[in-house]
C-alpha cells in the first residue's frame, strides 16, 4: 500500500495525488495530477502494483491510472460498462488482482485488471449502490450498501447475495468491514446514524452510533485499532468513535466548511487521518491534534 | 445539465429523508433553492477579469502629465494588458473607454488612435461611454454584459481622462425650461455645491471631512511608498515642458503625484470653503483634478482557463441607480446594497470596498449610512489623495481593488463610484465568489 493520499473531486474534474512524507509534520506535496472530463467519486490503490490506481468516474466508467506515467499517457484503460455514475471502487486486499465497482445503476461489477470486461455483474439492489467493500479476510466476500436501505453480503463464488441486512430505514451511504474482526461491519446512513453489526449473530445489531447532524456519508474502520472508526457527514464534521466504550463518540472535528464527503485512515501511520469536503479542502492530521494547524 | 440535476436529486435525497422524529426538526425545513451567488467554479460561463492596470494619476495642469496627449495615457495601459497576458490582440472583441469631458467624437477618435499605438489591429473596434464619473465603471460593466450576451468572448473596459486638456465648461446657452423644472436645474449645480448640500442635509461636519482627507492621503502614501501600487501601475514615458523656458524633457512617470504624505488636520483646517460661504467643502477634502487612464481585461472563464490566465476576479453584479441631482453623492448608499443583494450576498460578506472619494462629505455620509467597517474601505487611499480623472476612476478602482484582493487572497470586493445628476453604479467582482460594487460619481 502506498504512503500516499489520493484526492478525488466530484464535479470539479481534477484528480490529484499527494505524497505524504514519513514525518507528518512536513506539508503535503502534490505528486501528480490528472484532469478528467467528469467527476471522480472514488479511488482505490491497486494491491498488486503500487503505482496503479482505479478511479470510479461519474460518467459510468472505471478508469485505470498509473502514477509513474505522464498525465498525457493516462488513463491506461477505461472500463465502460456501468450505465450511471460509479460511486465506489474497492481493490481486493487479499487476492490482489480483482476489484469491484458499485454504481448508481444499481449494480456491482467484479473486474480483474487484465480482463477488458467485467467478470460478473451483481444485479440485486433496487437503487443506487453507494459503496461496495471487500472483506479484509475472506477473499471472495464483499458487502454493498445501497439506497434501497439494504446491505448485501455477497460471495463471488455464489450467484446471489449470501446475507441481507435491512440495515436502516433510510438510504445507506457507506459500509466498511472491521479490520480485526471479519464479521463486524459498520453501515452509515441518511438517518444520521452509524450501525455496527456482527455477522455471527445474524442481523443482531451491536451498536448504534448517534451524533451526526445530517446524513453520514462515509465510515471507515481503523487499520490499527479494533474498536476505532471514523466517519464524515453532510453536517460538515468528521467524527471518531470507539464502539466498545460507553460513550462511543471520542472526537469530533468540524474543520470543514462544507459537506465532508471523504475520510480515511492511514494504513502505515497510526492515527493519521485525512478528510476532504465540498469546501475544496483536504486535511491531513494526527488524531488528537487540530486539523487546521499547519 | 440533466446529469447534474440528477446528481443533485440523489444528494438532496440524502438530506431530505433524514427527519427522524426523535431529533429536532430543524432540518425538516430543508429545501433546495436556486443559488443566487452563482457558486465558485465549475462551469465556464462566468465573466472573469484576468488583468487590470492603470497609469499613475497626476495633477492636472501642474503634474507629470500636463504636457501629455490623452491617447498617450490610454495606449500604455492597453498595451500592458496585451503584453502581460500574452494575449493576441486580434482576439479582443471590443474596447470600451469611459471618458467624460472631451468632445465625444474627438475622444472616440483619440481612443482609436491609442489602440493603434498600443499595437491593436484595425479589426479590433473601440467605443467610448459617458456616465460622467462612473464612466470607467460603466465601461467595465458594458464589456461584461456584452460577453455574457455572447457578443464576444474577450473585451477591455477602460477609462481615460485628461483634465489638463479638457475642462468642465458648459458650451452654449442653458435651456430656459430649467427654470420650471427644479431637478433639471439641479443638474447644472457645480459638484461642490452638491457636496455642500449633502454635508448640510446629513450633518457631515468639516472635521469629519478633513479627517477623511487625512486618512486618504495617509493610506495612499503608505501604499505608494511600500510598493503596493507597483503591480497595478504602468509607468508612462512622456515629456514635460518647462513653463518658463519652453524646454522639453523626456520623463518617465511612475508614481501618483497628488499624494501628500504630510497632510494634517491643522493644514486642512486652514483652507477656506470654496463653494458656499461658511461651507465645509474645501480643496483639501475634495478629490483632485487629475489626468490618468486605466484598463481592465475581461473574458469568459472558459477562455481564461484555456489560456492558463490567472483569474483576478469574477464579475458578479452591477447596479446603477438614480438619485436627487442636488445631493448626488448619496448614490453609493443606494447602489451598494442593491448590488450586494443582486449578487446574493450581504454587506458583511464584502471584504473590501473601493468607494470613490469625489468629496469627503459624500464619502463619509455613505460609509456612515451603510455602517461599513472603515478598515475595509479604500485601504490604499482614494480620490482625495490619488486623484479623480473623471472617466478613469471607475476602471482605476477596479484595478486597485482587484490587486489588493489578490494580495490578501480574499473573496469579495465592491467598487462604487457615484455620478452627478444620476446615481451610482456598483460593480461587483469577486475572487472565487465576490462582487464588486462600483459606484460611479460624476463630479462636474
Amino acid at each position: 500500500m502506498n504512503p500516499a493520499l489520493t484526492l478525488e473531486s466530484s464535479e470539479t474534474t481534477v484528480f490529484t495525488f499527494y505524497l505524504l512524507p514519513p514525518t507528518p509534520s512536513s506539508p503535503l506535496t502534490e505528486l501528480i495530477s490528472f484532469d478528467t472530463a467528469d467527476g471522480i467519486y472514488d479511488l482505490a490503490w491497486s494491491e498488486s502494483h503500487d503505482s496503479l490506481l482505479i478511479a470510479a468516474v461519474s460518467d459510468g466508467s472505471v478508469k485505470l491510472y498509473d502514477t509513474t506515467l505522464l498525465p498525457t499517457q493516462n488513463p491506461l484503460r477505461s472500463f465502460q460498462e456501468h450505465t450511471r455514475e460509479v460511486d465506489s471502487v474497492d481493490y481486493n486486499p487479499t487476492r490482489r488482482d480483482s476489484f469491484i465497482s458499485s454504481s448508481w445503476d444499481d449494480t456491482i461489477k467484479l473486474w480483474i485488471l487484465d480482463r477488458p470486461t467485467s467478470i460478473h455483474t451483481f444485479k440485486e439492489h433496487a437503487y443506487c449502490v453507494y459503496s461496495a467493500v471487500w472483506n479484509t479476510r475472506h477473499t471472495d466476500v464483499f458487502a454493498s450498501a445501497s439506497g434501497d436501505r439494504i446491505v448485501r453480503i455477497c460471495d463471488v463464488r455464489e450467484p446471489g447475495s449470501t446475507m441481507i441486512i435491512p440495515g436502516h430505514d433510510f438510504e445507506i451511504l457507506c459500509c466498511d468491514w472491521n479490520k480485526y474482526d471479519d464479521c463486524i461491519i459498520a453501515t452509515a446512513s441518511v438517518d444520521k446514524r452509524i450501525r455496527v453489526w456482527d455477522m455471527r449473530s445474524f442481523r443482531a445489531l451491536i451498536l448504534v452510533l448517534n451524533g451526526h447532524g445530517f446524513a453520514v456519508r462515509k465510515v471507515k474502520f481503523s487499520p490499527h485499532h479494533r474498536n476505532f472508526l471514523v466517519s464524515c457527514s453532510y453536517d460538515m464534521t468528521v467524527c471518531m468513535w470507539d464502539f466498545m466504550m460507553e460513550d462511543a463518540l471520542v472526537g469530533r472535528n468540524d474543520h470543514h466548511t462544507e459537506f465532508a464527503v471523504g475520510v480515511d485512515m492511514s494504513v502505515l501511520i497510526d492515527g493519521l487521518l485525512a478528510s476532504t469536503g465540498w469546501d475544496e479542502m483536504v486535511y491531513v492530521w494526527q488524531h488528537g491534534t487540530d486539523p487546521r494547524s499547519p | 445539465m440533466e446529469k447534474a440535476s440528477n446528481r443533485q436529486r440523489v444528494l438532496l435525497g440524502h438530506l431530505r429523508s433524514s427527519s427522524a422524529p426523535r431529533y429536532n426538526n430543524h432540518e425538516s425545513s430543508l429545501s433546495a433553492s436556486a443559488c443566487l451567488a452563482e457558486g465558485s467554479a465549475a462551469y465556464g460561463d462566468d465573466v472573469v477579469v484576468v488583468a487590470a492596470y492603470r497609469t499613475p494619476q497626476c495633477k492636472s495642469k501642474r503634474g507629470g502629465f500636463k504636457d501629455t496627449h490623452a491617447e498617450d495615457l490610454l495606449a500604455p495601459v492597453l498595451k500592458a494588458l496585451i503584453e502581460k497576458t500574452n494575449l493576441d490582440p486580434r482576439e479582443v472583441g471590443d474596447i470600451v473607454v469611459g471618458s467624460v469631458l472631451a468632445p465625444g467624437s474627438q475622444r472616440a477618435s483619440e481612443c482609436r488612435m491609442a489602440a493603434f499605438y498600443a499595437g491593436f489591429p484595425e479589426t479590433v473596434p473601440i467605443r467610448t461611454v459617458n456616465r460622467k464619473c462612473s464612466s470607467g465603471l460603466q465601461a467595465v460593466a458594458d464589456v461584461a454584459a456584452s460577453i455574457k450576451a455572447g457578443f464576444y468572448d474577450v473585451g477591455i473596459g477602460a477609462g481615460l481622462e485628461s483634465m489638463t486638456v479638457n475642462s468642465r465648461a458648459w458650451v452654449g446657452n442653458v435651456n430656459p425650461k430649467v427654470k420650471h423644472f427644479q431637478k433639471a436645474q439641479d443638474c447644472l449645480l457645480p459638484m461642490g455645491v452638491t457636496s455642500e448640500n449633502v454635508a448640510h442635509r446629513f450633518s457631515v461636519t468639516r472635521g469629519e471631512q478633513d479627517r477623511a482627507a487625512v486618512d486618504s492621503h495617509r493610506k495612499a502614501a503608505t501604499a505608494s511608498a511600500s510598493g503596493r501600487f507597483k503591480d497595478e501601475i504602468i509607468p508612462v514615458a512622456t515629456k514635460i515642458v518647462d513653463p518658463k523656458t519652453g524646454d522639453e524633457k523626456p520623463i518617465i512617470v511612475s508614481v501618483d503625484d497628488g499624494i501628500r504624505p504630510n497632510t494634517s488636520l491643522a493644514d486642512l483646517g486652514k483652507l477656506k470653503a470654496v463653494f458656499k460661504k461658511d461651507g465645509t467643502t474645501t480643496a483639501g477634502n475634495s478629490s483632485q483634478v487629475s489626468d490618468g487612464a486605466a484598463a481592465v481585461l475581461l473574458m469568459k472563464r472558459s477562455v481564461a482557463m484555456r489560456k492558463g490566465l490567472p483569474i483576478l476576479g469574477v464579475f458578479r453584479a452591477f447596479v446603477v441607480v438614480g438619485v436627487d441631482p442636488a445631493t448626488m453623492g448619496v448614490g453609493p448608499a443606494v447602489a451598494i446594497p442593491a448590488a450586494v443583494k443582486a449578487a446574493g450576498l450581504d454587506l458583511e460578506d464584502i471584504d473590501l470596498f473601493e468607494i470613490n472619494e469625489a468629496f469627503a462629505s459624500q464619502f463619509v455620509y455613505c460609509c456612515k449610512k451603510l455602517e461599513l467597517d472603515l478598515q475595509k474601505i479604500n485601504v490604499n487611499g482614494g480620490a482625495i489623495a490619488i486623484g479623480h480623472p473623471l472617466g478613469t476612476t471607475g476602471a482605476r478602482c477596479v484595478a486597485t481593488l482587484l490587486h489588493e484582493m489578490k494580495r490578501r487572497g480574499t473573496g469579495m470586493g465592491a467598487a462604487a463610484v457615484f455620478e452627478s445628476g444620476d446615481g451610482s453604479d456598483e460593480l461587483r467582482n469577486s475572487r472565487k465568489v465576490e462582487s464588486i460594487n462600483l459606484l460611479s460619481r460624476d463630479s462636474r
